[in-house]
C-alpha cells in the first residue's frame, strides 16, 4: 500500500538564533532517511516545502476562483514536507513515520493513498 | 439444537479469527461465519460433526470464496438459496487442515492504536466474542445506531488504512500490548458496572472472563496479561455477593464471604503466582493483589487494610490517577481512621474535577459519616444520588442516607 506521511510543524519552528542550525540538522537527517528509503525502493517521492510565507491559495466560491496570498488557513502549524512510501501495511508505514526527523511538538500524519 | 448453539459459541473466536486472518476483512469474516452457522443448524440436526470448529471453518471459507455468494453476502439479499451441506470430502479436508489459531492476531487488530480508543473495547467484544451491537450499545450506555456507527467506522479504518492482521514484533509489544490490556480493562469495567444495572450483566462479564483467560493462555509469559486475568477472576468471584435480596448493592466489607466463588479465587491466585514469578510488576498485578487481599477475608475473617494501603501506595506510583487516589483514601480511612482518610481525600490534586464523580462523593460520604460529620456526610450522599447512580447503588446510597438521618 502507498501512504503519504505529512509533516506538520510549528510555523515558527526554525525562528530564533539557533533556528538555522536546527534546520540544517533536521535537513541532513531527512537526506539520510530519504536516501535509505529510496535505495530500498520504499520511497516513491517526497520533498520539504518552502515556508508558509511563500504560499499562494486559490479559493473557489460561487464558481469564481480568486488568488490569495498565504496558506489555506492561518494556523500555528503548517505542512512542512511529505514522503510518499510504498510498504505492506500500516504498521510498516508507522515504523517509518516514527523515524522521520522532527523537532519536539511536530506531528506526522499517516494517510493511505487512493491507488487506481 | 442447544448442543449446536454451544458448539458454535465454543468455536466462534477461533473460526472468526482464522477467517479474518485469511480474508483480511472483518465484515466478510463475520458474514461468512454467520452463514456457516445458519448452515450448521440444518446440517447438524441429525448429528453434530466430530470437530464443529473445522466444519464451520471449511463451510465459511467456501462461502466467502464463492464469487456469486460473496456479492449476495455483501448486499444482504434475503433470497439466498439454502446453503449446501458439506460433503464427506469437505469434512475430510477439514480434518487435514486444522483451524489455524489466529485469535491473538485478531485481538491485536481490534486493539490497534490506530483505532479510536473508545471503539477498541466494543470492536473486540463484537468481533472476538461475538456480542451483538444491541448488547454492546446497552452495556456502553449508547444508542444502538451510534454503537453501530462506531464499530463500522473502526472496521472501515482497519480495512482502508491497511492495519495488518499480524501479531506485532516483540519490540513493538510494550505499546501494543498496553493497548490490548487497556481495552480489556475498559471492557471489564463495563461488564462490572453492568452487573449492578441489569440482571443479564453476567453473560457480558462471562465474555471478558473468557477473553482475558484466552489472552493469558496465548501469552503465558506476560505478567500483566496474567495479572489482568487474575484481576477479572477475583472481581467476578464476588459477583454472587454484590447484590442483596432487595437488589441493593452490598459494599465489599459487608459482603457475605460464603457467597464468594472459591473456584474463581483459586484460578486467580494461580495466575497471580505465575505473574509474580516473572518478576515484572505492573498496575494490573497490583490491582489483582488488592482484590486478593480483600478476598483473604474469606479465610481469616478480617480485611488486611494495612496491606491494602501499602498496595495502593505502590499502585499510585505506576498509575497516579483519580480513581487510584480516591480508592487509596478509602484504604487510609480504614487503616488509619476516618480523619486520616478525609485528609487523604482532600489532598488529591485535581479534587475540583472529582466533585461530579460518583465514587468520590460516595467515598467522602462514608468517611464523613464515620468521622461523625453527619451534615457533610448527608450532603455528600445527596450529591452522589444526584449523579444518577445505577438502581442497585441508588438503593444502597438511599439506605445509607436514611441511617444517617435516624442517627444510626
Amino acid at each position: 500500500m502507498q501512504y503519504m506521511l505529512l509533516i506538520f510543524e510549528a510555523v515558527d519552528a526554525y525562528d530564533g538564533e539557533d533556528g538555522q542550525t536546527k534546520l540544517m540538522d533536521i535537513v541532513s537527517k531527512h537526506m539520510a532517511l530519504a536516501g535509505e528509503l529510496r535505495a530500498s525502493g520504499v520511497q516513491k517521492e517526497g520533498a520539504g516545502l518552502q515556508g508558509v510565507e511563500t504560499a499562494t491559495t486559490i479559493r473557489t466560491g460561487g464558481g469564481v476562483k480568486t488568488v490569495h496570498d498565504g496558506p489555506y488557513a492561518e494556523t500555528r502549524e503548517h505542512l512542512g514536507g511529505y514522503y510518499v512510501i510504498d510498504v505492506p501495511d500500516l504498521d510498516a508505514a508507522l515504523a517509518i513515520a516514527r523515524r522521520i526527523p522532527v523537532l519536539d511538538g511536530t506531528k506526522v500524519e499517516v494517510r493511505p493513498l487512493i491507488v487506481h | 439444537m442447544e448442543d449446536a448453539g454451544r458448539a458454535i459459541t465454543a468455536a466462534r473466536a477461533r473460526v472468526v479469527a482464522a477467517l479474518a486472518a485469511r480474508l483480511r476483512d472483518l465484515d466478510l469474516a463475520e458474514d461468512a461465519f454467520a452463514e456457516a452457522c445458519a448452515a450448521a443448524l440444518t446440517a447438524w440436526a441429525a448429528e453434530a460433526p466430530r470437530d464443529p470448529a473445522a466444519w464451520l471453518w471449511r463451510v465459511a471459507l467456501r462461502k466467502a470464496f464463492d464469487p456469486g455468494r460473496r456479492v449476495a453476502v455483501r448486499e444482504r439479499a434475503s433470497h439466498d438459496p439454502p446453503a449446501p451441506a458439506p460433503t464427506p470430502e469437505d469434512l475430510l479436508m477439514a480434518a487435514d487442515e486444522p483451524v489455524p489459531d489466529e485469535r491473538l492476531r485478531l485481538i491485536f487488530v481490534c486493539c490497534h492504536p490506530a483505532i479510536a480508543v473508545d471503539a477498541r473495547a466494543a470492536l473486540t467484544l463484537k468481533i472476538v466474542c461475538g456480542l451483538s451491537t444491541e448488547r454492546l450499545a446497552r452495556a456502553f450506555l449508547m444508542a444502538e445506531p451510534a454503537m453501530l456507527q462506531r464499530i463500522t467506522r473502526a472496521k472501515r479504518k482497519i480495512r482502508d488504512a491497511g492495519v495488518p492482521f499480524e501479531v506485532p514484533r516483540r519490540e513493538a509489544w510494550p505499546e501494543r500490548l498496553e493497548a490490548v490490556l487497556a481495552t480489556l480493562e475498559i471492557a471489564y469495567a463495563q461488564a462490572y458496572e453492568d452487573a449492578a444495572l441489569a440482571a443479564d450483566g453476567a453473560p457480558f462479564a462471562q465474555e471478558v472472563l473468557r477473553l482475558s483467560g484466552l489472552l493469558a493462555e496465548l501469552m503465558p509469559d506476560e505478567p500483566e496479561v496474567l495479572g489482568l486475568a487474575a484481576l477479572v477472576r477475583y472481581a467476578e468471584a464476588r459477583r454472587p455477593a454484590r447484590l442483596d435480596a432487595a437488589g441493593a448493592m452490598v459494599g465489599l466489607p459487608e459482603q457475605d464471604v460464603g457467597l464468594w466463588r472459591g473456584d474463581l479465587i483459586a484460578v486467580g491466585a494461580r495466575l497471580l503466582d505465575r505473574a509474580a514469578n516473572l518478576r515484572r510488576t505492573g498496575p494490573r498485578q497490583i490491582l489483582a493483589a488488592i482484590h486478593g487481599a480483600h478476598l483473604s477475608r474469606r479465610e481469616t475473617g478480617i480485611t488486611p487494610w494495612t496491606d491494602i494501603l501499602m498496595l495502593y501506595d505502590a499502585l499510585l506510583v505506576v498509575r497516579p490517577d483519580a480513581v487510584t487516589s480516591v480508592n487509596r483514601a478509602v484504604a487510609v480511612g480504614e487503616a488509619k481512621g476516618a480523619a486520616a482518610g478525609l485528609e487523604a481525600l482532600s489532598a488529591i490534586a485535581d479534587r475540583a474535577r472529582l466533585t461530579g464523580w460518583l465514587p468520590y462523593q460516595a467515598a467522602r460520604a462514608a468517611l464523613c459519616a464515620r468521622a461523625g460529620r453527619s451534615a457533610e456526610a448527608a450532603e455528600a450522599y445527596r450529591a452522589a444520588l444526584d449523579l444518577s447512580p445505577a438502581p442497585a447503588e441508588r438503593l444502597y446510597l438511599e439506605r445509607r442516607l436514611a441511617t444517617l438521618a435516624s442517627g444510626g
